[in-house]
């Protein structure tokens, strides 16, 4: 008995400790789906390794606004250099707690639907907000948000919340910036359309795969891996006249990082060539840059939608808490 | 008894000092800031508490009822021993459980689209999941007390009331009625207080934010908007209503007890259309209740084992959860033993209850035990959290702290209302007899109380070990990349894509709780 004690505290000891301390270890915070082993990171950590002397490791949570909280909780003593996956309507919230560095790089090679200025973050790829379905399961989909709340009452549609996942909080943005004022009358007359609000992304997009809803809020741009990785093209995402909302995912460098150095060369690589030729078909996104080998095959046949809407992210701070609790109150029961 | 009293002024120190952390990171104005949002929270918690209360006590109390009456069917022991498990069955397990059965791609809506081509559709995220899986939990943890307060009646009431012509219902209501009240209202203080606290259930089928009790908002305070003063704000106020009900009803709550003893049999020939009803009762909530570990059981046999157990992750979650539970069994069973000890020191007459505070200190002693009814797992991980914010040890540390105190404190009330009584007995047959032969505490300890008491102390021991085992409580503040356990590793997969992984990891957990659970107790017996 006291042997199995023994050799299983040291399992725990050695499954603790970190690598080997002769390469230095860059520690990125991210959201799950991003780690995972199906997305971008494992292709990711091999080029990036390869090219400078270092151990590249993620970390991750349940979505990209979850990586942030832990950075908040653990400090100064956080072992992140690395926060990647926060978009531009939260990462003025970030800024402000102060705990991150100025990246000091060139950005000029993204090309975006929008300028780029922002010290801090670095953009790495982008999309636009829509709702998928199963053009198998749903036959007419919702054109607009106006459809939506007209769809029977047993359509149920899965989102984020808006407190703990990016698309969250892009969805409250997207119907507040459509409906103003009335942002709160639309979400009272969407709450019995929705059957759950997951934390983040990945747990949302499960629930729709497994059938429990008839929509998921997700990308424009999420059907390409049905189509590419699947030979599905039975998901769709619902086109709405209203316009859809953008995502530019970034990622920024910690003040406490103690490989600034190294942390600076990850950011700048995010704009590689290589960096951005594995995003499409691992996180299932537009790349920020225009690179030689281009979009696949995939995500030629998707709609892009003719206007990115997207508010200032200074403006979304501002707001963020009043727009959040008026959310919350519109769908409590 | 000293060890006793210093465990128990520890513990109450213990709540003191999160309490004071609690309120000194707080910005004191709690109570001029109550707005809409935080009295529907606090609404909600006592609406749902209030209902799966009531639920549960109907159900138990049928069940026990027909349970009482029927003494001779097969597996009736069986079923009375499964229904008892339910104390440790993790509530993530009953989630997955029901999700299977009820959920929109549940086996009731497939049923019904084969047959009628009509689905209920997802009604089981919100009020009505979290009464389905609260009543599911404490039904039979109901049932389990009163069943016994319907055993302990006496055979002669019994023998008056058959004698006098009762029908069932007269039976009932002048006979055993009477007799159960006192468990009734005692069941239903500690259901409540449960329910008020109700943390992984209302997590995961609350449809968050919806429907969202005060632990859950707390949680989601600390863990999604980083709103440390919000969190304060509702943990004080969360706090005090739970202090409150605690001492309200500590008089109603005569202990946690009847968990396990010996019962006598009541003898009466039911009509038969009674005999149906009760038959009808116990295989139709037998049935609901093992509904839900079937479907865990089907759905983890399909998953795959060769990947599942060779995750890294899964094996140091396995590991982390064997060694906390290990220690917090260990904790739990010296706790108890201690403060027992020191409690029946104040309570015995041939003891010392008749010196001046014994009363007092007694009361102490047992309040410290039953701390974790006013004192919620995530408030003290909050607690646990501030503290971490203010010394510079790493938040790891702080979180297997946290953990441990968590499970300690979870388990102490049941391994108390299991001990207590049991130390009492050895106390008053035993304490002259020592005292004339002149045995040193330690030996008394190793002669006396020991063998007396070491299938308790098994029972205990995997009591507070499967509780530990199976619990998502505190974890889900501080479960990270460095320390995760294995409820922890399932609810993430649970939220994940890889739902096959989590039905077989469901499995695992469940088959290692419940065996823990049975197992453990028999070894110890065959010991002594």
């Amino acid at each position: 008995m006291k042997k199995i004690f023994i050799l299983a505290a040291t399992a725990l000891l050695a499954s603790m400790t970190l690598h080997a301390a002769d390469k230095p270890t860059l520690t990125i915070y991210t959201y799950d789906s991003f780690a995972a082993s199906w997305g971008p990171a494992p292709k990711i950590k091999e080029a990036f390794e390869k090219e400078n002397n270092c151990t590249l490791e993620f970390v991750p949570s349940s979505s990209a606004i979850g990586s942030l909280r832990k950075i908040q909780m653990e400090g100064a003593k956080t072992k992140a250099d690395i926060l990647l996956g926060l978009d531009t309507s939260i990462a003025q919230t970030a800024k402000e707690t102060g705990l991150f560095a100025k990246h000091g790089i060139d950005t000029s090679r993204a090309m975006l639907p929008t300028e780029w200025g922002d010290d801090s973050f670095v953009p790495f790829d982008y999309s636009y907000f829509a709702f998928v379905y199963d053009r198998n399961h749903t036959q007419k989909a919702p054109d607009s948000f106006e459809a939506l709340v007209a769809m029977p009452k047993d359509f149920k549609i899965v989102i984020q919340d808006p407190r703990s996942s990016t698309p969250g909080l892009g969805l409250l943005l997207w119907i507040k910036s459509i409906y103003g004022d009335k942002a709160a009358d639309y979400w009272k007359s969407l709450s019995p359309h929705i059957l759950t609000i997951t934390k983040g992304w990945s747990e949302a997009y499960g629930l729709f795969l497994k059938g429990e809803a008839d929509m998921v809020l997700s990308y424009t741009t999420s059907p390409a891996y049905h189509i590419i990785a699947e030979k599905k093209t039975n998901y769709l995402a619902a086109k709405f006249k209203e316009g859809h909302y953008g995502q530019i995912e970034v990622a920024a460098m910690l003040k406490s990082s103690q490989h600034k150095a190294l942390a600076q060369k990850f950011l700048q690589f995010m704009l590689s060539d290589t960096f951005q030729d594995i995003i499409p078909t691992t996180n299932w996104t537009y790349p920020v840059v225009k690179t030689k080998k281009g979009l696949p095959e995939g995500f030629l046949g998707l709609k892009v939608p003719s206007k990115m809407l997207l508010m200032d992210g200074k403006k979304v701070e501002k707001e963020r808490k009043s727009m959040i609790s008026e959310w919350l109150k519109a769908i409590a029961k | 008894m000293i060890p006793g009293l210093g465990i128990a002024t520890a513990l109450l120190l213990f709540a003191l000092l999160l309490f004071a952390t609690l309120y000194r990171f707080s910005s004191g104005d709690t109570l001029s800031s109550i707005d809409d949002r935080i009295l529907g929270l606090l609404r909600f918690t006592l609406y749902q508490a209030t209902l799966s209360t009531l639920l549960s006590l109907f159900f138990g109390m049928i069940l026990a009822w027909s349970l009482a009456h029927q003494r001779h069917f097969r597996g009736r022991s069986l079923l009375v021993a499964l229904f008892s498990s339910s104390l440790v069955l993790p509530t993530l397990i009953v989630v997955f459980g029901l999700v299977t059965i009820l959920g929109n791609n549940g086996w009731l809506n497939h049923l019904s689209l084969t047959l009628t081509g009509h689905s209920f559709g997802s009604w089981l995220y919100g009020l009505s999941g979290i009464l389905i899986a609260h009543v599911y939990l404490n039904a039979s943890f109901a049932s389990r007390s009163l069943l016994h307060s319907f055993e302990s009646i006496p055979v002669e009431k019994y023998r008056l009331a058959k004698s006098l012509g009762f029908s069932a219902w007269q039976r009932f209501w002048l006979v055993e009625w009477v007799a159960v009240r006192s468990t009734v209202t005692s069941s239903a203080a500690t259901i409540f207080l449960l329910c008020f606290t109700s943390f992984a259930i209302v997590l995961i089928l609350g449809g968050s934010p919806s429907y969202n009790t005060l632990e859950v908002a707390i949680y989601e305070a600390v863990k999604i908007d980083f709103d440390i003063a919000f969190a304060l704000k509702l943990a004080l106020i969360q706090l005090s209503i739970s202090t409150l009900l605690v001492l309200l009803s500590s008089t109603l709550r005569t202990g946690l007890g009847n968990l396990k003893q010996e019962s006598t049999s009541v003898t009466w020939k039911e009509p038969r259309y009674t005999t149906l009803l009760q038959y009808g009762i116990i295989s139709l909530l037998a049935a609901a209740f093992v509904l839900p570990l079937l479907a865990v059981i089907a759905d983890g046999i399909g998953a795959d084992y060769s990947s599942i157990l060779t995750q890294p992750l899964f094996i140091r979650s396995l590991i982390t959860s064997l060694i906390i539970a290990t220690v917090s069994a260990i904790l739990t069973v010296l706790f108890a033993l201690m403060l027992s000890d020191a409690r029946r020191t104040f309570q015995l007459p041939e003891r010392m209850s008749r010196t001046k505070g014994s009363k007092l200190l007694g009361l102490l002693v047992a309040f410290s035990g039953n701390l974790y009814l006013a004192v919620p797992s995530l408030i003290m991980g909050v607690g646990f959290f501030l503290l971490s914010q203010q010394f510079e040890a790493p938040l790891l540390l702080w979180a297997i702290g946290a953990v441990l105190s968590a499970n300690v404190l979870m388990s102490l009330p049941f391994a108390l209302s299991v001990i207590a009584p049991a130390m009492q007995k050895t106390a008053r047959r035993y304490d002259r007899l020592s005292l004339s032969l002149g045995l040193t505490p330690l030996a008394r300890w190793r002669y006396v109380e020991l063998p007396y008491l070491s299938a308790s102390i098994g029972y205990i021991f995997a009591l507070s070990f499967a509780l530990s085992l199976g619990d998502l409580g505190v974890i889900a503040l501080f479960g990270s990349d460095e320390i995760t356990t294995l409820p922890w590793y399932l609810y993430q997969l649970m939220g994940s894509y890889r739902t096959t992984d989590a039905a077989g990891v469901a499995l695992i957990l469940m088959l290692l709780v419940l065996g823990i659970f049975g197992g453990i107790p028999r070894f110890f017996n065959k010991r002594t």
